[in-house]
């Protein structure tokens, strides 16, 4: 379960770099149109919340240490805010769908989410590899008392 | 604060009432304390917030706040309850409050999740299914704390997540039973029989077309875009025999604003079967409405729209005066259409443009270089118009507006988003800031023509989960159903029927009914106070409430959606039928 842990916060940091690249390829599409976020949308909407869910599940079933586990579950939330504030951005028009000032600030709010998540998924790499293999000088003992405030 | 920025206001605050509790319980979990405390301060200042911002949501209307006062209020006032009096005991062990805060998280968290995923109306069972989450969520939280809850209190959990799980999702799957719309039936020929005095073709095909001078791939009718620009006057018998020629989806032809018999109103699979490849249909109709519409396809009508199925109809009162130019935009491939044009004009010539939104989203027209004013809206003429300088208006998608001025000596521009479109020459002006027209307060205002209404119905549109043929969607929905489950709205004929059209979501919806023209009573409780507006494509923007009205005097099955024709298509959909 631990193995599985570890490929499921891999896959998951992978979704994560394919949801930039797919935010550039949606910024960099001319002409603009709807369509030219579709892929950063498809993924963001339900490729990375399901793998979320899976490593937030993995890291239960793994008997991770509790703040590992609580550190998996945090870019489900994330992904949540992520997707409300992406929302909010779009809406944040005036009638004739033109940008009120509002729209950039949530916008860039965005990707500043983005990037906290981001980091929360490596660190939940990274436990997720300390977990599955320790290091022959760490006895388990230290997995153990990671699960302790510093 | 409009209504609108209330609702998204109100969303921010419940994002971080929830992220508040949960934050405060993990802080709490791993013994930060300082950090749980100001976490649990913030969550409860925001949930304070939240009872002014749904206060005002309810003086707007009940339709705004009903699964937060039904679902939400309690769920956050047990958060309080759970999380609040545990502060005195706070001094020992910070991990102790670390259940009860998690648990106020879960509970704000689940009220969030039936705002967003359910929506308008509140029902029990999206309230019983979030009770059971909560309650799990919570069981969990317990056991991987490793804090042993009271048995009389895990006990009452275990009964009450399963007995909420059963009744939830009892209520939740067991069909409504909808009326169904008798699609497929036998479609019942209203032609008029009268010999046709305008005859066109129109042959729908895949085409390459240019526009700024870039070729790209386009379905059009008789390989332009847009398609032919289609002319009558008023006691014409209009036949336009519509052809297929490649279009593997399907085509039709809808008479958008044209309020013709139900036969030839052109919806696939309610008013006649979409036209195959190599098939053909004949409309015929008596153009007995002047003014200024449009066609477009209705089968696939999101993609159809946008690749290019569409084309100008003009019917005339009689003997053209003037300059009369048509201005069709439309979004091809990303491009604005048409092209810019320059046209001079001898000074104190009349014209009149009319102007059509053929896009799904909402455009922005302004007239430099001259006064006008709106002759007419949608195809029917104003009452009273006065005369506008330097005010932009503001086209809801499928909508109509005729502008008219005499032409003066200098050149004056149309602007569309700021580019100019149709010119009389060189034109530089700076349209940005200019105020938008209201039409509700335009022209002069005339009685309501109805004292009392046979019908009302109400349209509360938002978005939700949905499932459409067992795949999971973020439908577009009205009174939480989306098409096909929408019941339809019956009346009978010579009915005097009123919507009252609610925006729950956040964004605008171009409300778009077939076959009839709907008279503006009020917006957000304001009545119309201008000239009568009878529209058939009107924008109601998030957080507005619309009245309108009109005599059931077309008998049929008729479309009545969203004209942001991908919400239609995301079950934004629903028939009015006679009975």
């Amino acid at each position: 379960m631990r193995k599985a842990f570890v490929i499921s916060s891999a896959l998951l940091l992978v979704s994560f770099v394919l949801q930039f690249l797919f935010a550039a390829v949606g910024g960099f599409t001319r002409p603009w149109g709807d369509d030219a976020y579709a892929l950063h949308s498809i993924n963001g909407m339900a490729v990375i919340p399901a793998l979320s869910l899976l490593t937030a599940l993995c890291a239960a079933l793994a008997r991770a240490p509790g703040r590992l586990i609580g550190l998996a579950l945090l870019p489900i939330g994330l992904v949540v805010v992520q997707a409300l504030l992406a929302m909010l951005a779009n809406a944040a028009t005036d009638a004739a769908g033109v940008s009120t000032p509002l729209g950039p600030i949530i916008g860039g709010l965005h990707a500043l989410n983005g990037i906290i998540a981001v980091h929360v998924v490596v660190a939940v790499l990274r436990g997720a590899r300390k977990l599955s293999d320790p290091e022959p000088a760490d006895s388990t003992g230290d997995v153990v008392r990671s699960g302790e405030p510093a | 604060m409009t209504t609108g920025s209330l609702l998204a206001v109100d969303l921010v605050l419940a994002v971080l009432v929830a992220a508040g509790w949960l934050g405060g319980g993990a802080a709490a979990a791993v013994r930060r304390r300082p950090l749980a405390l100001a976490l649990a301060a913030v969550a409860l200042l925001a949930t304070l917030a939240r009872a002014i911002t749904i206060t005002a949501l309810a003086r707007a209307g009940w339709w705004f706040v009903a699964e937060k006062v039904l679902v939400a209020a309690p769920l956050s006032l047990a958060a309080v309850a759970a999380a609040g009096p545990r502060w005195r005991s706070v001094a020992g062990d910070i991990r102790s409050v670390a259940v009860p805060l998690l648990f106020a998280g879960y509970a704000t968290s689940g009220a969030l999740f039936v705002t967003v995923l359910h929506g308008y109306p509140a029902s029990v069972g999206a309230g019983l299914l979030t009770v059971a989450g909560v309650v799990t969520a919570t069981a969990v939280s317990w056991r991987a704390l490793g804090v042993r809850p009271p048995r009389v209190l895990s006990r009452v959990a275990l009964v009450v997540a399963v007995g909420a799980v059963v009744t939830g999702t009892g209520l939740t799957v067991v069909p409504n039973a909808t009326p169904v719309v008798p699609h497929d039936h036998a479609y019942r020929d209203e032609r008029t029989t009268d010999e046709p005095t305008r005859r066109f073709t129109l042959t729908a095909g895949t085409a390459t077309v240019s526009v700024s001078g870039r070729d790209v791939a386009a379905w059009a009718f008789n390989a332009q875009v847009p398609g032919p620009e289609l002319t009558a006057t008023v006691g014409d018998v209009v036949e336009v025999t519509l052809r297929n020629r490649d279009i593997g989806r399907g085509v039709t032809l809808h008479w958008h604003g044209y309020d013709v018999p139900n036969s030839q109103d052109g919806v696939p699979g309610v008013t006649q079967a979409a036209v195959r490849p190599g098939q053909e249909f004949v409309y015929r109709f008596r153009a007995d409405q002047a003014g200024t519409y449009w066609y477009h396809t209705h089968a696939v009508s999101d993609v159809g729209v946008r690749m290019g199925l569409y084309g100008v109809l003009v019917v005339h009162p009689g003997p053209m005066v003037g300059l009369d130019a048509t201005i069709p935009v439309h979004t091809l491939a990303g491009r604005p259409l048409p092209d810019a044009r320059v046209e001079p004009v001898a000074a104190g010539t009349p014209v009149r443009l009319r102007l059509i939104n053929t896009d799904s989203t909402t455009h922005r027209y302004a007239l430099a270089g001259t006064a006008f004013r709106v002759a007419a809206i949608d195809g029917s003429d104003l009452r009273g118009p006065t005369s506008l300088v330097d005010t932009a208006v503001l086209i809801p998608a499928g909508g109509r507006y005729d502008l008219v001025f005499d032409a003066p000596e200098t050149p004056a521009a149309l602007f569309v988003d700021g580019r100019a479109v149709y010119s009389t020459g060189p034109v530089s002006a700076a349209t940005g800031d200019w105020p938008v027209l209201d039409p509700l307060g335009y022209g002069a205002a005339a009685a309501v023509p109805w004292s009392r209404f046979d019908r009302t119905f109400t349209l509360v549109l938002d978005r939700g989960l949905d499932l459409h043929d067992l795949l999971p969607r973020y439908a577009h929905t009205v009174n939480g159903a989306a098409d096909p489950d929408i019941p339809p709205q019956v009346v009978r004929l010579g009915d005097v029927v009123r919507f009252t059209i609610v925006n729950r979501s956040a964004i605008v919806h171009p409300w778009h009914l077939h076959g009839h023209h709907v008279l503006v009573l009020s917006r957000d409780r304001r009545p119309a106070a201008g000239s009568p507006l009878w529209l058939d494509s009107f924008d109601v923007r998030p957080g507005e409430v619309w009245e309108v009205a009109f005599r059931a005097d077309n008998p049929g099955v008729w479309a009545n959606h969203c004209h942001n024709l991908a919400h239609a298509d995301a079950g934004m959909t629903m028939h009015l039928m006679y009975s």
